[in-house]
């Protein structure tokens, strides 16, 4: 195990974006690096219990702001949080968890496999000593930490009243960018959102708005070759198995009715695949089997491996 | 002088022989009885004097001395009336003197001298024939529940002036004969197909019933679980004889055998209210009396709203759930009631109702109010649960197809039949009913496994983290699912499908990603 390094105030390692701003704690306590002050970061937060969109949503934000470059800092929590810095590392870039206990204590357990990454590619920061316990009171103050390490704040989904909001008050009181996606009227999880639209968020309807925010100049040639090549490989994927001999054609009609964006449960998939139920279900463990489809929520099946996955370690 | 004859005491579901012993002779005018007898018993003296005076018979002046015995055997109800009137009948020779050798006699009296309803006659038949008495008498109002049990002399009283006329002059009551009611017969006026979408619910549904696997239905309100639920009677397998007189029997201890229903012609579906109490689901009383688990007896046990449940209440169910019958203790001794049922159960999947996985946007319960919904449920009790299903809410395309609902009651029922069929094919010569009743050290006997399902068993095993009793789970269900198929091995599709119904994992209520 590393050591843990406390690090004051008058350190030069102190992250500069915190020190020039009052309210920051004299002393931080950090378990792998620090973010760097001279690299554009950007935290991700939203809700724990989010929808299997909110996601990869913010599972692909931080894969595509990673691969720019951009370090990503967020909290860890189970939902959005863990998805963007999973999303972050596997773009091969650096993330940075402040959490509001010490940060010896992995919290959620759960993220265990995540909290471990995050300490070879990135750092654990708290401003609680080693061994505090993550008790609610606790979570407020340090999101006033994760908004003071980023120079854009981006909510994916947060209800109305929620702690990401909290986030979101700390940064503009620090004078931070803040930037939310879009969700559709009437969903819960996205009323925060929205509602930080209309107060005059940035909208964040591609990872590139949030790019030029921070004026790095991308190639957008490459975003669109990146997405040619992912629907590339899809449709190299779909035929491999569709000619594949060792799958029923009901197999293959469960496959095809399948999505690659969105997750649809076994009743659904029947319905569209003109299947008998128990032959669908039957299909679906084994394409979950040879692991061409994933199961994002209980029972919703989505084409592809999971995105953003985060095994609990028990 | 002295006379006797047959009677019975139930306790529990087990039925005593008791003779009814009357003694009349000179003294100061006194009636006692003795013999281990609570306040109802005692009664009967009232009673019996009452009913002879209306009948134009009398009580002689004298000292009459009633002993029940065994005497160390504690005897309860009202059955005893009529055989404490024919033994003092007998005794101060009312009716000829030997007649009563070799009779059983039960009943209550009413003040009039009618004979009244009594409750267990049916265990008490069984008795009957089991000692080998001449006759059994009972209230005619029982008389079809006591024909039940073949090749036994039945005289069926509805009066004490009846027995008297028929031990002095050998005078058989007139009354029409009873026609039993035809116990297969049975409408309802709800069938399956009037539920729209719900493919997956209904697929669990016919799985569970067909091989008796317990079954959980989790789903938003408005999704028709209780629908679905109170519509599983319309699919349940036909009684075996056997089993019509072992449920017969509870009933009868239980007292909800009618003139209708003399003999239980379907299968039990017991829905209790989640207010219930322990005792209510167990069974109660000093000495208990069948609860809603074993009322539930080869039958289905519904409960509604689960989680509404109290605690103490389900955590009842572990033990009758994996030993098939409930043992209570008393003071007054140790008592076994069979309870072997389909644990139903429905619930919501958090306090709102409307988390569900891949519509999480509806749900406005904190992360919380769902794990704590979800811990009202014990983990033991989740486990032993074999189908776990979620019901989504319904959509406007599934209200609107037309003919789009499936399967009608009749020809699911008949698909269950055919399963059932080859069930007790199967355990012919066992002591087992159904495959969810297959104990682990016989899996490998029943349950014969294709290559490609032991590989896929062996892959999910490793991967999903089955325990073993998860593991065991699985292959039950799986044999039901091929012997709905009518397939004698078990193979890879059978294991495929059953794995999708395991249990609600934790993650599923944390909203995480498996």
């Amino acid at each position: 195990m590393e050591e843990i390094r406390t690090i004051l105030r008058e350190n030069p390692l102190y992250p500069g974006r915190m020190r020039e701003l009052a309210s920051m704690p004299e002393r931080l306590y950090n378990l792998g690096e620090l973010p760097d002050d001279g690299i554009p970061s950007v935290a991700i937060v939203g809700a724990r219990l989010c929808s299997s969109y909110g996601r990869s949503t913010a599972y692909q934000f931080g894969m595509a702001l990673a691969k720019c470059g951009v370090q990503i800092i967020s909290g860890m929590a189970a939902g959005i949080d863990a998805s963007a810095q999973a999303g972050a590392l596997d773009g091969g870039g650096k993330s940075f968890a402040v959490l509001a206990g010490g940060v010896d204590i992995c919290y959620p357990r759960g993220n265990i496999d995540l909290y471990g990454r995050l300490i070879r590619n990135g750092g654990i920061l708290s401003e609680q000593p080693p061994g505090t316990k993550n008790i609610g009171y606790l979570f407020p103050p340090r999101n006033r930490i994760i908004s003071a390490l980023s120079d854009i704040v981006l909510v994916v989904e947060a209800k109305a009243q929620s702690g990401s909001l909290i986030t979101v008050d700390f940064a503009l009181s620090q004078g931070k960018t803040v930037f939310a996606v879009p969700g559709r009227v009437g969903d819960l999880l996205s009323d925060g959102c929205n509602y930080l639209i209309a107060q005059g968020a940035g909208i964040a309807y591609s990872p590139e708005a949030v790019l030029h925010e921070l004026k790095i100049m991308h190639d957008t040639i490459s975003f669109a070759k990146s997405r040619s090549r992912i629907a590339r490989f899809r449709r190299s994927v779909e035929k491999r198995i569709l000619s594949n001999a060792a799958f029923t054609e009901e197999e293959k009609r469960v496959f095809r009715a399948l999505s690659w964006e969105d997750a649809y449960t076994p009743d659904q998939i029947a319905a569209a695949a003109s299947v008998e139920l128990p032959t669908v279900r039957a299909a679906l463990t084994h394409l979950l089997r040879e692991k061409l489809i994933h199961e994002p929520a209980r029972d919703s099946y989505q084409k592809g491996r999971p995105q953003g996955l985060i095994v609990p370690s028990s | 002088m002295f006379s006797s004859v047959l009677s019975a005491t139930l306790t529990g579901l087990d039925v005593s022989a008791v003779h009814v012993e009357a003694d009349v002779r000179y003294g100061l005018p006194q009636f006692t009885m003795v013999g281990c007898l609570n306040p109802q018993v005692k009664e009967a003296q009232d009673r019996v004097r009452s009913a002879f005076k209306n009948v134009g018979l009398d009580l002689p002046s004298k000292k009459i001395t009633v002993n029940l015995s065994p005497a160390d055997l504690p005897k309860s109800g009202s059955r005893f009336d009529l055989p404490v009137a024919l033994a003092i009948l007998s005794a101060c020779g009312e009716i000829p003197e030997h007649s009563l050798c070799g009779v059983m006699a039960v009943g209550e009296l009413s003040l009039s001298g009618k004979i009244n309803r009594i409750s267990g006659v049916l265990p008490i038949a069984m008795k009957a024939k089991e000692v080998g008495v001449s006759l059994l008498i009972v209230p005619s109002a029982n008389e079809a529940e006591a024909r039940a049990v073949s090749h036994l002399p039945i005289l069926a009283l509805s009066a004490i002036s009846e027995a008297v006329d028929y031990f002095r002059d050998g005078v058989l009551p007139q009354r029409p004969p009873v026609i039993p009611p035809d116990p297969a017969l049975n409408c309802y006026k709800e069938d399956f197909s009037d539920i729209h979408g719900q493919l997956s619910a209904k697929r669990a549904s016919v799985i569970a019933v067909a091989g008796f696997h317990n079954l959980l239905l989790v789903g938003t309100p408005g999704s028709g679980k209780t629908m679905l639920a109170r519509r599983i009677p319309t699919i349940l397998p036909s009684l075996t004889p056997e089993e019509a007189l072992e449920i017969s029997r509870i009933y009868s201890i239980a007292g909800l055998l009618d003139d209708e229903h003399p003999i239980t012609g379907v299968r039990p579906f017991r829905h209790p209210h989640h207010t219930m109490s322990p005792q209510a689901l167990a069974g109660g009383g000093k000495i208990p009396a069948p609860g809603e688990v074993s009322l539930a007896h080869r039958g289905v046990l519904f409960l509604d709203e689960l989680a509404e449940f109290h605690t103490q209440t389900l955590e009842i169910l572990r033990q009758p759930l994996e030993d098939r019958e409930i043992i209570i203790s008393r003071a007054s001794g140790t008592y076994r009631f069979p309870a072997s049922f389909l644990l139903l159960a429905a619930m919501n999947p958090c306090p709102c109702g409307f988390f569900y996985p891949s519509q999480m946007t509806r749900c406005s319960c904190s992360p919380k109010a769902i794990r704590d919904y979800r811990n009202r449920i014990s983990k033991p009790l989740m486990d032993r649960i074999d189908l776990s299903v979620l019901c989504p809410p319904v959509s406007f395309e599934d209200l609107t197809t037309p003919n789009g609902n499936g399967s009608s009651s009749a020809s699911i029922r008949s698909q269950v039949e055919a399963a059932r069929e080859i069930e007790m094919h199967r355990f012919a010569g066992t002591s087992l009913h159904f495959n969810s009743e297959i104990p682990a050290s016989r899996i490998a006997e029943f349950c014969k496994l294709e290559h490609g399902a032991e590989a896929a068993l062996e892959h999910a095993f490793r991967s999903r983290e089955l325990s073993a009793r998860s593991y065991y789970r699985v292959v039950r269900v799986s044999r039901t699912i091929a012997d709905l198929e009518g397939s004698p091995q078990i193979r890879e599709r059978h294991i495929d499908e059953a794995l999708t119904y395991r249990p609600l994992e934790e993650s599923f209520w944390e909203g995480k990603e498996r």
